[in-house]
């Protein structure tokens, strides 16, 4: 083999790793691309706005927005309060214990259980033991359960990042640490959490599997009334669409996966732009 | 009173810290209750070495070895395309492009990582299958080998990001200790960054590897579900995830059909919580450098 | 003369690794207490042991009394004790809010205001016993991480004195300080022991002796001399003492 000098083989190199961003980088674009150009055609109020007629082959897809909005909503409400709380318990009160590092390791191994699980696990228990049927309240709570470890993780690395220091000096005065938490660490913790927030609205929109057996409906031919009514839901309805029925209109295919895929993308998005903005303001 | 609803406030505070632990054991016992009476009834040799599985025929054969190669043919091969590509884009973003560039990638993967399942295993039905069937002149093109394409770009943003941090996590002074000897920035790079971000990227890695095995919709629509043993990559295979998915919808509610699903998604439980038990280990490696 | 601390052999550790020995000593009513010393005597473990800052740190652990007015402060509720003890920190920590809500953060928490309408005379009072009305009074509602260092480091004294406590704690109140900042918080410590108890860590040996009614000498976490801030400068007793305060080491 002929040994390169350092300099060539430094140039060689860095080529390679810039292909290799290109490879990772093009895919991205591409798929954005693919969506955008199929799917513009076949967006219009109508499409937004209607119920889904001839077996979803014509019409709209107003009925699997609504579902997945519905789920996103009552998912986000659970998740929130729950999520927060647990970060503030961690990052504020936690002391470095035994306890402290099961709770971290139940949260890293929440994390990685995989979708479909919590969907079987979900079916399990909310649909079938608490006996709330395939319900948005069944969807949400699995996708809250899903999501649990992401949020605490946000959350905690936002209260992380309010200065140590400020808490010292409230509590120097005498305020209590729950009173600390309520009046300085949260209100300069808010932007971050209200960032992560967004991203599991967008996280939260695009899953599937968790929904599958627990909130998602084949076909609803009326729009949800309550929290314990069957729903179509955006993603799930692009699978069916995609690969269930036959002679399926390609455009409506694309338009859908293009409503899924803005949502998703303008939400992950407005996080981006959220967390610039937010850290050009900050006041310390 | 101030002092009674702080402390009812504290007290909520401590019940959700300690959520994630109860929703673990929930999780663990649920499965395992059901698993386990499957596991009883059935054999868990006979359910792990099983060449067969025909879970809808009379009489019913629940063998999972089909759908655990499945499931690692397909993670080897995404691993293979995205361990490669992951580790030297991230060392591209955070040792040469320069700022204004590694913002924009940054938020690209950010992007990427947003893309619902269900979306890219649109997109693998209708641009990639098309294109493996014909270049290779197979069969069908839900194959393993496309599966592995599509979940790579599903693993690649885990691994960019993790091993982004690990990576920028290495102290200067090494790299100046380097430099200062005459090394070349390549060099730096790949004999001093590379060895310390080691256990950062082995995590990254792992969490790829979690991701992959754990991705349902996308390999459901892509792989092409055929429960039989692969002999090679250009075989369609069908994998846990898929096998849970497609058909707990038709199983019996309570059946012998019903509960080897559950015994899935126990064997799947355990994978996952040996790697990322694995992959959180080698974090907290990375951290003490 | 009255005892207003009383600190019966104190003993402090962080990770079984002792930081302070047999501490015995007493601050006495409306008096500035000045302790001195080289870095790691174990002075700023000191003050926070007064008011438990400290006791959230998992590696730290103590033995030995502390009394408040006769009380064992151990024993208290660690928010009763911070109210009546609170701190001053080496660097100024404004809390990111504005002028006004700096001053009234505390008092609002801790229900010392009881009708809205005395909250403009708290903060007036405050921020003019800490001698900064005149220069803030047209901008009270600017941001307080606007304002320079030395103007924080007052707004924190105001802050303390908005709840109204017993004893104050300095931990080098000056360190990041210039020195006309310096003299008017010094200024501001005078004043302010006519109605307060202070206890002044310093690295700065003439501040001390400017400052300090009583002066206390702490040497690898022991107290090497206490005694009348001018006999201690003028005739030290120790040997380390003499040392130290002339500059031959620390």
């Amino acid at each position: 083999m002929i040994k390169l000098s350092p300099k060539l083989s430094q140039k060689f190199s860095y080529a390679l790793l810039y292909i290799a961003t290109l490879l990772a980088i093009v895919p991205v674009i591409t798929i954005i691309f693919i969506i955008v150009k199929n799917g513009i055609s076949a967006i219009s109020l109508e499409f937004l706005t209607s119920m889904p007629k001839n077996g979803m082959r014509e019409g709209g897809i107003l009925p699997a927005i609504l579902g997945t909005f519905s789920i996103v909503l009552c998912a986000i409400t659970i998740i929130l309060p729950v999520g927060v709380c647990a970060a503030i318990y961690l990052n504020e009160y936690a002391k470095d214990n035994f306890l402290t590092k099961i709770i971290k390791l139940s949260i890293v191994n929440l994390a990685g259980i995989p979708s479909v699980v919590y969907g079987l696990f979900g079916l399990g228990i909310f649909v079938m033991f608490f006996k709330l049927g395939v319900s948005i309240i069944a969807g949400a709570l699995t996708l809250s359960i899903m999501e649990l470890p992401v949020v605490i993780t946000t959350a905690r690395g936002a209260l992380n990042s309010v200065p140590y220091s400020f808490r010292e000096a409230s509590w120097s005065l005498g305020v209590s640490r729950w009173q600390t938490i309520r009046h300085v660490v949260l209100p300069n913790a808010l932007p971050g959490i209200l960032t992560g927030t967004i991203l599991t609205v967008a996280r939260i929109s695009g899953e599937t599997a968790p929904i599958l057996f627990t909130a998602a409906a084949f076909y609803v031919p009326h729009l949800p009334h309550s929290i314990f009514d069957q729903v179509m839901a955006m993603p799930y309805h692009l699978y069916i669409i995609s690969t269930q029925i036959p002679n399926m209109p390609k455009n409506i295919i694309y338009g859908t996966a293009l409503v899924l895929l803005m949502v998703v993308l303008t939400m992950s998005c407005i996080a981006m732009i959220a967390r610039i903005y937010f850290k050009k303001r900050r006041k310390w | 009173m101030r002092k009674i609803i702080d402390s009812a406030i504290e007290t909520i505070i401590f019940i959700c810290g300690m959520l994630s632990i109860v929703f673990v054991v929930l999780i663990f016992g649920f499965l395992f209750k059901e698993g386990f009476s499957f596991f009883r009834n059935f054999g868990i040799l006979k359910f792990v070495t099983g060449h067969f599985w025909y879970a809808a025929s009379d009489p019913a054969s629940f063998g999972i070895l089909p759908l655990i190669l499945g499931s690692t043919l397909v993670t080897i091969g995404a691993c293979t395309i995205a361990v490669p590509i992951g580790v030297m884009s991230a060392l591209f973003i955070s040792e040469i492009a320069p700022k204004g560039i590694r913002d924009v990638l940054k938020s690209l993967i950010e992007l990427m990582a947003a893309i619902p399942s269900v979306v890219i295993g649109l997109i693998g039905v209708i641009t990639l299958v098309p294109f493996v069937k014909n270049i290779f002149n197979l069969p069908t093109g839900l194959t393993a080998f496309s599966g592995s394409i599509m979940l790579a770009f599903m693993a690649i943003p885990t691994i960019i990001t993790i091993s982004e941090d690990a990576i920028r996590s290495v102290p200067w002074k090494y790299r100046e200790g380097a430099l200062a000897l005459g090394a070349t920035k390549w060099q730096t790079v790949r004999r001093v960054v590379l060895k310390a971000a080691m256990p950062g990227i082995i995590a990254a890695t792992m969490l790829g590897i979690g991701r992959v095995i754990g991705e349902t919709m996308a390999v459901m629509m892509i792989t092409g579900n055929a429960a039989h043993i692969p002999h090679s990559i250009f075989d369609p295979v069908r994998t846990m995830t898929a096998t849970i998915a497609a058909e707990m919808g038709e199983a019996v509610r309570g059946g012998m059909h019903y509960r080897s699903l559950f015994a899935i998604a126990f064997v799947l439980f355990a994978i996952t919580f040996i790697v990322n038990f694995m992959a959180d280990l080698f974090l907290g490696k990375n951290k003490n450098i | 003369m009255v005892n207003k601390i009383e600190v019966r052999d104190l003993n402090c550790y962080y990770n079984k690794r002792c930081v302070l020995e047999s501490l015995t000593i007493n601050v006495i009513q409306n008096e500035i207490l000045s302790i001195i010393g080289p870095a790691n005597s174990g002075k700023t473990t000191f003050l926070r042991t007064l008011n438990r800052m400290n006791d959230l740190d998992a590696t730290y652990c103590r033995k030995g009394e502390i009394y408040l007015d006769g009380e064992h402060i151990f024993n208290m509720n660690m928010e009763n004790l911070r109210k009546r003890i609170s701190m001053l920190f080496a660097m100024p920590i404004p809390l990111p809010m504005t002028i006004y809500e700096n001053i009234v953060y505390a008092p609002k928490r801790l229900g010392l205001i009881t009708r809205k309408s005395d909250q403009d005379a708290i903060v007036e009072q405050a921020l003019r016993d800490a001698s900064l009305w005149d220069e803030v009074k047209d901008r009270l509602n600017t941001s307080a991480m606007k304002i320079s260092g030395g103007q924080q480091q007052r707004l924190c004294i105001a802050r303390i004195l908005a709840v109204n406590p017993e004893v104050i704690l300095f931990d080098e109140p000056c360190s990041g300080l210039d020195p006309i900042s310096t003299a008017k918080v010094e200024e501001s410590m005078i004043e302010l022991k006519e109605k307060y108890t202070i206890v002044l860590v310093t690295n700065n040996v003439k501040q001390a002796s400017r400052v300090g009614d009583k002066t206390a000498f702490f040497l690898m976490g022991k107290l090497v001399e206490i005694d009348e801030t001018d006999k201690l400068f003028v005739s030290p007793k120790e040997k380390q003492t003499e040392n130290y305060i002339t500059g031959r080491f620390g």
